[in-house]
């Protein structure tokens, strides 16, 4: 580890292509590196046995370590699919946004983080993030431009919209944990299962305890009688399924069945 | 190794590979560095004479100026790894990034180190990621990212999942869109979907996810353009071509494809073909353009001597 070699892992075409392009898409699900990967593959090695993707990864991330970037895994926090997207491990602000957007727009989304993070639900409304354009940095921005820079956020996977509340995309939660709970320590709700940052959730009534909804899917699976892991007080809310590729393709969970649970969590 | 009382707490000195793990403590001490003083103590041991290097104050200070050197060295490591996120991150709007923009935003006050930080930092560009990165224009010190993997053929184009079913459903919201004059309400587009046998939400093997395929990649990657429909309450949303199916195909070609799925003629709808016509033309107007002024480009270039890449 000491030796004068600069990296660890190999570099080819077919890493170099797969880098490329997860960069472009920003963020992408388990499904869709696989895919990816095959392609590479299929572009620049033809005859190669195709890595399994977590060892790919791994690969790539060593070489990767010195600039002091990494392919992180996480998981969406509504239905806990995979998903992977190239984050900075030092910690730098907003950064990756910086280059596409205005100040004023950074700020528009600061502002949004913080309401997001203070809320109990994880959401914040359109209207309270719109109420605060008077506030902004930089060049002033009225409310019409304000939707459509929130619309943007969402087209680039820093925002997620669900009727007319934002709250973050797993991308944003993937790249910015670390700048977020380091901004806001007092603040940030963490997971009492993966003790990771929290930002949707299920709580505890008596003990306020919050846990990711995929934390508790996979906590509570197959248990009759769910209870708190802290009070130990009866667990009041629905136990979300635990995700599985498989099983989605046949049965087909749809997106509605997913809204009214998030209604009955708090 | 020192046996002397006084640097009995130090540890042996170790060569330090250039791998910068970060997780050390600051509290460990000699380095590579210092294979030289190293030698000059046990030449001194040797002799039996009593050398600075040997005294208390002496190893302080050879730590402290290692810890500053290691630090130093740190530093430059973390700029250039800042430097290559800042090239690849302006890269991707395919605009020159100017070395000013790279001292303001980047190197800060190394900025004298500028020629070795952006050597390495090519460097990794080169063998990380595949690009290289080419001084534009020397007078204006700008640069440019260029791709250095062999160009994919035209089935290898990962945009689409390379794979004909998504192409094929984008011409279909395209060819939708466009018989319907050129927008169509997101609830139509939904419908289209379910006559082709798809529910938007629920998971397809060919596409994922179709709903989030379209609002998300499509939309993203340009291919479409969402927005709101003024003066709707409860809000209605609208689909339409997107900047990237302007330039990567015609309205003829959209207007093509949907009349071979109903077996028909293009001339079968008249306004969408005088439309496509109208379309061709501009295209073609727009290609001599382009094509006269790279011409002339060219020879102005070749007259001043530079090439351009």
């Amino acid at each position: 580890m000491q030796s004068s070699t600069k990296r660890m892992g190999i570099m080819t075409d077919v890493h170099r292509r797969f880098l490329q392009l997860l960069m472009t898409h920003g963020v992408l699900e388990e499904w869709d590196m696989k895919r990816l990967q095959r392609h590479c593959y299929k572009v620049h090695d033809r005859h190669a046995t195709v890595d399994k993707l977590e060892d790919f990864i791994n690969n790539i991330n060593s070489v990767l370590e010195s600039l002091y970037i990494e392919i992180k895994r996480g998981v969406t926090e509504d239905d806990g699919r995979p998903i992977y997207a190239l984050v900075n491990l030092a910690t730098t602000s907003v950064s990756k946004m910086a280059t596409d957007f205005a100040e004023n727009e950074l700020d528009l989304f600061r502002k949004a983080l913080e309401l997001i993070i203070d809320s109990e639900t994880g959401f914040a409304s359109s209207t309270n993030i719109l109420n605060l354009v008077d506030q902004l940095k930089g060049k002033k921005m009225r409310k019409k431009e304000a939707e459509q820079v929130l619309q943007k956020f969402v087209q680039n996977k820093w925002l997620i919209e669900k009727e007319g509340e934002f709250t973050l995309h797993g991308r944003a939660i993937l790249e910015m944990e670390q700048y977020i709970r380091e901004t806001y320590p007092d603040a940030v709700k963490i997971c009492n299962i993966c003790h990771s940052l929290l930002i949707q959730g299920q709580s505890c009534e008596t003990c306020g305890i919050r846990m990711h909804l995929p934390c508790v899917a996979k906590y509570f699976q197959s248990n009759a009688e769910p209870r708190c892991p802290h009070c130990n007080d009866y667990w009041p809310h629905e136990i979300p399924e635990v995700f599985d590729p498989e099983k989605e393709r046949e049965s087909g969970i749809s997106k509605s069945n997913k809204k009214s649970l998030r209604s009955r969590q708090h | 190794m020192l046996q002397t009382p006084e640097n009995r707490g130090l540890p042996v000195p170790q060569a330090e590979g250039e791998k910068d793990g970060g997780h050390d403590g600051e509290t460990r001490a000699p380095t590579a560095s210092q294979e030289r003083p190293k030698e000059e103590l046990g030449a001194g041991r040797e002799e039996g004479a009593v050398e600075p290097a040997l005294t208390r104050k002496g190893a302080r200070a050879l730590a402290a100026k290692a810890l500053a050197r290691r630090r130093a060295y740190r530093r430059l490591n973390r700029t250039v790894a800042e430097l290559v996120q800042f090239l690849l991150v302006k890269d991707k709007k395919k605009s020159p990034i100017t070395r000013s923009e790279m001292v303001k935003y980047v190197i800060g006050d190394l900025k004298a180190l500028f020629p070795d930080i952006i050597a390495r930092a090519a460097e990794h560009l080169r063998y990380v990621f595949g690009f290289e990165l080419k001084q534009f224009d020397r007078k204006h010190h700008t640069y440019i990212l260029i791709n250095k993997l062999k160009p994919l053929e035209e089935e290898e184009e990962e945009d689409l999942g390379g794979d004909g079913p998504r192409l094929g459903l984008l011409m279909m919201i395209l060819g939708l869109i466009y018989m319907r004059g050129n927008s169509a309400r997101e609830a139509q587009v939904w419908e289209m979907l379910r006559r082709l046998g798809m529910q938007p939400s629920k998971y397809h093997f060919l596409f994922g996810y179709p709903k989030r395929l379209i609002m998300e990649d499509f939309v993203q990657q340009r291919y479409l353009s969402y927005r709101r429909v003024p003066h709707t309450s409860p809000p209605e949303y609208e689909f339409s071509w997107g900047p990237r199916s302007n330039l990567e195909i015609s309205k003829m070609k959209v207007l093509g494809f949907v009349a071979k799925l109903h077996k028909k003629e293009p001339q079968h709808w008249p306004v969408q073909y005088r439309e496509a016509l109208a379309d061709e033309a501009d295209r073609a107007r727009a290609k001599a353009r382009a094509e006269a002024s790279m011409r002339a480009r060219a020879r102005a270039s070749a007259r001043a001597g530079i090439h351009l890449w």
